[in-house]
């Protein structure tokens, strides 16, 4: 016979499976629900956007504008969700047919993704609605096309210069001077770049960096397109042929290269070791331990979050080029919106899109986000109070006819991998830059070959 | 042969009873074991025949396969970064796996001794196998931080000028990550003690009745018995250094210089990065094909050197 402990525990065993399923199914019928309320009789469109924080936050401003007003009277509803690594999430829903309605992708993802027939063509519902490349200053319009068709509108934007620091030239100033140099104003050229550079370097005995005036891979995020800023160009978009051993682009490598012969390999690598990233107090700029970096336009968001006494310290001007005619020269980048194929309300989530790109909306986020406007058409209001002191030399540089986009290249991930692989060998002093480039032109065309060819067979087998 | 007929009438019925009875016995097996058969045939049995066709063809997911023979595998072979990758990969595996493993036992041996605080030895060495991945890799990346890292700290206060730039030198960054790979000895440890408490205690008694040392004892007594043991972790350290992804990944991205880029990423990269499903997928056979063999080669030599109790 069982004892009175084996037939409490038995009992009690039940009591417990049953209050645990009975929880589990209170908490399947009246548990917390997705906070957003969805309007009855609206169609719904899902869009996905990257941001996380104060980014994301800016563009549910957006969305609220669109449901309170356009959405509203079209009975158009967009839920907004924020989600990393949107570029994979976005390819696997489309893969398994589910895909958002609108995704906020890189432009980078635009070719990649326009290739191989995932995205909406918009130019028919852009034409519409009056979206023509006279709205937009050219550079952003040209960054939402591939082959001929417009896949993405442009949802924030922002292009390159150089940031200073005015303290670290005001230290300087006699030695500027004495070389030469006007501590009052940015470097005009590379050879400029270089000598203020130099002279605002400070070495301890032992060879290790304490202050640099310039390194190139800080934070040589940019530094694949240094090649601008010396005439060249590693892309024919002509002849679909890579252009590696273009001499601007062998300039602007042996120009990256001299600052680590210079420094020293092992030195510039431990220097940038204790460096921390853009949002951080570390960062080099803010640390101060760089006098001047190539940034984007929010650069100044970070700097002023971060380190409020150093506004009025700073100032952003053109990054200078190697040909002092070769002037205003930027590359500008952008994040899209995109309707991927397989979407279920193109139209509606087009409304979207178009709303994104009104002058008011897109400039309302251009400032929170501490960008500019890919418009054309900019208020003097956006420009007199963005959060960005130097906004005006941004803006101009961004409509200037020397403003690069990123390169239409649908194997572009491969470019970026490959050419931060030899960046670093370069850094390493492991490579020259002449064998570097052959070997990273001999493999990178041979890729973008073969993914021609494989498309050619495609479309060949398709018809 | 009416008698005849009657027995083997009841016979048959006897046995279709029996069968009728089993096939319910299986078909009730069958339905509980149901949600992970479903599940396995669902989400590893048919992706894994999947990938094995798509390794034939150009396949991005956002078009249809491509059938191109055997051109990934043609690829792959004129491939420097495979070949890069692969050769990391072994060098990585030949570093950590047996240096992992004589740290692993070591340690076991040692918490294997009866001391006051054992119990907290053991929590502290096998807490860190507890700590997520990426918390453990930003951890280490700042104590290998070359300028920063309290490594280089320490290293610089006994006297060393120019400590290693554990993660920005080509020489010392796979050295590094070998070094962090002991962080996570904690399960293999564990694994190694409950062996080491299974040796019978009178192989011990009867080896020192024979004088025999410490160290003879360890050879003659300990290895043998928990053999076994070492040939389980030493199966799990290969199919495990194979597949090293998410430390390198999030410390070093494959840098310097691809010297820390290893074969599972790049083939994540080709899958996901540069949309190259079939080439990823021909490298994922590849990466199986040489698991396969790799074990097939410790199960063999296991002939020789490991003992199992009972033979």
């Amino acid at each position: 016979m069982a004892s009175f402990s084996t037939r409490v525990f038995s009992g009690l065993k039940y009591v417990v499976s049953a209050a645990l399923i009975f929880s589990a199914a209170a908490l399947l019928a009246f548990g917390p629900r997705a906070g957003e309320e969805v309007p009855k009789n609206c169609v719904v469109v899902d869009y996905w956007e990257k941001w996380t924080g104060e980014e994301e936050a800016a563009m549910r401003q957006i969305v609220d504008d669109f449901n309170s007003t356009v959405g509203r009277d079209k009975h158009i509803f967009v839920r907004y969700l924020s989600t990393s690594n949107i570029e994979q999430k976005t390819l696997v829903a489309a893969a398994a047919g589910v895909p958002p309605d609108v995704a906020g992708l890189y432009n980078q993802d635009i070719p990649q993704f326009g290739a191989m027939n995932s995205l909406e063509p918009l130019e028919d519902m852009a034409v519409e609605r009056g979206i023509t490349a006279d709205k937009y200053k050219k550079v952003f319009w040209d960054e939402g096309h591939y082959d001929g068709h417009l896949y993405g509108l442009v949802s924030t934007a922002y292009d390159i210069a150089l940031y200073y620091n005015k303290s670290i030239y005001s230290e300087g100033a006699s030695a500027l001077r004495a070389r030469g140099l006007d501590p009052e104003r940015a470097p005009g050229t590379i050879a400029e770049l270089d000598e203020y550079a130099h002279t605002l370097d400070r070495i301890d005995p032992s060879g290790r960096i304490i202050l640099a005036g310039y390194i190139p891979a800080e934070p040589g995020w940019y530094i694949n397109y240094t090649c601008i800023w010396f005439g060249g160009s590693w892309w024919n978009d002509g002849e679909h042929k890579f252009t590696f051993t273009d001499p601007g682009v062998l300039r602007a490598y042996n120009w990256i290269n001299s600052y680590s012969k210079r420094l020293g390999p092992k030195a510039v690598a431990e220097f940038q070791s204790g460096f921390g990233a853009i949002d951080t107090p570390t960062n080099p700029f803010l640390a101060p331990t760089v006098a001047m970096v190539q940034h984007g336009t929010f650069f100044a968001r970070f700097i002023h979050h971060l380190k409020p006494s150093m506004d009025g310290q700073w100032a952003a001007a053109p990054f200078p080029s190697y040909d002092p005619k070769l002037r205003d020269v930027t590359y500008c980048n952008c994040d899209v919106l995109v309707i991927p194929r397989g979407s279920k309300h193109k139209h509606e989530a087009f409304e979207f899109i178009a709303f994104v790109n009104r002058q008011d909306e897109m400039e309302k986020l251009a400032n929170l986000h501490c960008k500019i406007s890919p418009l054309a058409k900019v208020s003097e209001g956006f420009l007199d109070h963005h959060n960005n002191p130097y906004i005006r030399v941004f803006d101009a540089l961004a409509a200037s006819p020397n403003a690069h986009p990123t390169e239409p290249v649908p194997i572009l991930p491969e470019v970026n991998d490959e050419l931060n692989d030899f960046t670093q060998r370069l850094a390493l002093q492991q490579v020259t830059p002449e064998e570097g480039l052959r070997q990273v032109q001999e493999r990178l065309q041979q890729k973008y070959d073969d993914f021609i060819a494989d498309q050619l067979r495609r479309k060949a087998m398709e018809h | 042969m009416n008698g005849n007929h009657r027995r083997l009438r009841r016979a048959a019925s006897n046995t279709m009873a029996r069968l009728h009875s089993e096939t319910r016995a299986v078909l009730r097996g069958l339905a509980f074991l149901s949600p992970w058969l479903v599940g396995f045939i669902a989400f590893t049995l048919v992706p894994i025949a999947l990938s094995l066709y798509y390794s034939f063809c150009d396949y991005s997911l956002l078009q249809p396969p491509l059938y191109k023979g055997l051109t990934n595998y043609h690829l792959l072979v004129h491939d420097a970064v495979f070949w890069k990758a692969l050769g990391n990969t072994a060098i990585y595996a030949l570093m950590a796996l047996p240096l992992g493993m004589l740290v692993a036992l070591g340690v076991a041996m040692l918490l294997n001794v009866k001391i006051r605080g054992l119990t907290i030895y053991r929590t502290v060495i096998f807490l860190p196998s507890l700590v997520p991945t990426a918390a453990s890799a930003m951890l280490w990346l700042w104590l290998f931080n070359a300028k920063l890292g309290l490594i280089n700290v320490g290293l610089r206060a006994i006297g060393v000028a120019n400590p290693p730039g554990w993660l920005t030198d080509v020489r010392w960054s796979m050295p590094a990550l070998v070094l962090m790979s002991f962080w996570g000895i904690g399960n293999t440890v564990i694994i190694y003690l409950a062996g080491l408490q299974d040796v019978p205690r009178e192989l011990y008694e009867a080896a020192s009745i024979d004088g025999a040392s410490t160290l003879r004892q360890i050879w003659h007594v300990t290895l043998p018995s928990i053999s076994p043991v070492i040939f389980f972790n030493l199966i799990m350290g290969i199919i495990g250094t194979l597949q090293v992804f998410a430390t390198p990944y999030i410390m070093t991205g494959g840098g310097p210089a691809r010297s820390t880029y290893f074969y599972t990423m790049y083939l994540y990269d080709n899958a996901f990065s540069y949309l190259k499903m079939g080439y990823a997928s021909a490298m994922a056979w590849i990466q199986l094909l040489i698991v396969l063999a790799l074990t097939a080669l410790a199960a063999w030599s296991s002939k020789k050197w490991v003992h199992y109790s009972g033979n």
